[in-house]
């Protein structure tokens, strides 16, 4: 096979064989992927379903005063188990759709390097995270509004402290989301074990203290956002490597690994 | 430019891929024929770092793919036209393209035109046909304007319109100056498509080559009304022949020293009218394909008479 290209010397054709194009920003992969996770149809249905059930569990303080605890952290608690539904689940098929529908054979060919692909997935769901934290602390305050409007006396107890361990949860539940679809690559399957999985442990935990007190990361989380560190700040933390950190880590390799077929 | 060297890859015991060392040079189609199953997919994948190989290298425009900076500014890939998200609009499939490339999104209107589907661009992908889902797959290759393509079986679903279509465009593309590989297991298609050849079988190379080189018969078939003129002019100018039925003559071409020109003079020189001349029909490509392809089929059936 010796077929040479006749060009007159110092010409440039019209296809340059230079390859010193400059590598794609993590800017532009950051916008490509937010616009995969946000652009279909599934996608929006998902996220208006997570504003419905941050909606509909904010009823519940509202509509049941004598039964409920009527204190700004009761009613951004039901605000954040309302995101918290949903969320990680939008975080899973920001992670696994590519998988699932194989679009990854054409953006691993865009960029081979598909850590940067995958971290730039990660930070879309944390964006997605902080968004739909700030969404539910606008909820909080309509239902406070809400409440206090219809003559309750409500409890202002939140501080900055409880504030940030509100978004810490969200984000946390988020990551179990983001590790389990990083680790699983098939949408049914990391969204069925993200519902069974808790229940599993919750079963679990009820048979053993130490499983509730160590493994169940729905305990754990629920310390965290009802800011209760003393006493279960290793707890905390062990639920975080358990749930998020070392799926996430394994799931990274795996993905980098990989065969696409 | 594609290069590669003695890549060789096995899944568990089984050899899919041994030594194939391909050279695709710029302003050529190459096909890459093989029967189903004969690791030209894995080939095409270790050539994109979608698959590593055992052993052995792969080079586009001189750089290991995955080392390239921006791939789709140097190489479109087309390797499954079905792997598209179903919920996505081809106008939206193919601005995600762009962007990655960091191109302007004015070429996704272009492109839709080029490829023929502007009227379904705001259709859902998860409604075309596998013809329209090679034309957006094309598109997508295109999009970083690249200098190399790599396409797996892409007259698959397309209408003979359709294939038609496709090879124009890839012949425009090589003589621009670009490099195309293309694997396809019907033959035709290669022949009528490609002008190198790279034939795979059970995971290795058994004949490459310019296409016309590797199709050239090595007879000629003559007819003449007058046979025994002509067979004292082919006498006489030393040139051997056979006679076969029909006032027919097979002349050996002897490695291309003789060609039909060789053979016209002859008749011309001593005024023997000619009705034929021609290659003889070697089955083209088929035959190759199915020679070099059947090749292990053969012992047994040996072994069997």
């Amino acid at each position: 096979m010796t077929t040479t290209m006749t060009r007159p010397v110092g010409t440039a054709g019209p296809m340059s064989p230079d390859a010193s194009f400059s590598a794609i920003p993590f800017s532009r992969l950051l916008r490509v992927e937010w616009g995969k996770a946000t652009d279909t149809r599934a996608s929006r249905w998902l996220l208006a379903a997570v504003a419905a059930s941050t909606v509909g569990l904010m009823l519940a303080p509202i509509l049941s005063p004598s039964s409920i605890e009527q204190s700004y952290t009761s009613y951004l608690g039901f605000a954040a188990v309302g995101l918290s539904i949903l969320l990680p689940v939008v975080a899973i098929l920001t992670l696994t759709s590519e998988w699932s529908q194989r679009t990854n054979l054409t953006t691993f060919t865009q960029e081979p390097r598909r850590m940067r692909v995958v971290i730039s997935k990660i930070v879309v769901s944390l964006i997605l995270g902080v968004g739909a934290a700030v969404f539910g602390a606008l909820v909080t305050a309509a239902g406070l509004g809400v409440a206090a409007a219809s003559g309750r006396t409500l409890d202002a107890d939140l501080g900055a402290g409880l504030l940030v361990a509100f978004v810490a949860y969200v984000l946390l539940n988020i990551m179990t989301g983001v590790a389990l679809g990083a680790l699983v690559h098939n949408s049914a399957a990391a969204i069925v074990a993200s519902f069974v999985l808790p229940i599993g442990f919750a079963l679990l935990g009820q048979a053993s203290q130490l499983v509730a007190n160590w493994l169940d990361y729905s305990t754990a989380f629920t310390w965290l956002l009802n800011g209760q560190w003393s006493g279960h700040t290793a707890q905390i933390l062990v639920a975080v490597a358990l749930w998020v950190a070392a799926p996430l880590a394994i799931g990274l390799v795996r993905t980098v690994r990989r065969e696409i077929n | 430019m594609i290069t590669t060297t003695a890549l060789t890859k096995s899944y568990g015991n089984a050899p899919v891929v041994r030594d194939v060392s391909l050279h695709c040079e710029p302003g050529t189609i190459t096909g890459f024929l093989g029967p189903n199953g004969a690791g030209k997919s894995t080939t095409m994948r270790m050539l994109v770092g979608l698959a590593r190989p055992d052993h052995g290298t792969s080079l586009i425009a001189g750089h290991p793919f995955v080392e390239l900076p921006n791939p789709p500014r140097v190489v479109g890939t087309l390797l499954d036209p079905s792997a598209m998200h179903a919920g996505r609009t081809g106008r939206a499939t193919l601005t995600i393209a762009a962007r990655m490339a960091g191109v302007s999104t004015d070429r996704v209107e272009e492109l839709l035109d080029r490829v023929g589907l502007a009227d379904a661009a705001d259709r859902r992908v998860g409604g075309y046909s596998l013809g329209m889902r090679q034309r957006l797959g094309i598109a997508q290759t295109l999009v970083g304007d690249p200098q190399v393509l790599i396409l797996d079986e892409p007259a698959n679903g397309l209408d003979p319109e359709g294939i038609a279509w496709m090879r124009r465009l890839l012949r425009d593309f090589a003589d621009r100056g670009g490099t195309v590989l293309l694997s396809s297991h019907l033959l035709h298609e290669v022949q009528a498509t490609a002008d190198h050849l790279v034939v795979i079988s059970h995971g290795a190379v058994v004949a490459s080559g310019p296409m016309d080189e590797l199709l050239a018969s090595s007879s000629l078939l003559v007819r003449t009304p007058d046979p025994d003129a002509l067979a004292a002019a082919l006498r006489a100018a030393r040139v051997e022949y056979v006679a076969g039925p029909d006032r027919t003559f097979v002349v050996d071409v002897v490695g291309g020293a003789v060609t039909t020109e060789t053979v016209a003079r002859i008749a011309f020189e001593k005024q023997v009218l000619l009705t034929e001349l021609r290659h003889s029909d070697s089955g083209g490509l088929e035959q190759l394909f199915f020679s070099l392809t059947a090749a292990d089929a053969a012992p047994t059936q040996e072994a069997a008479a």
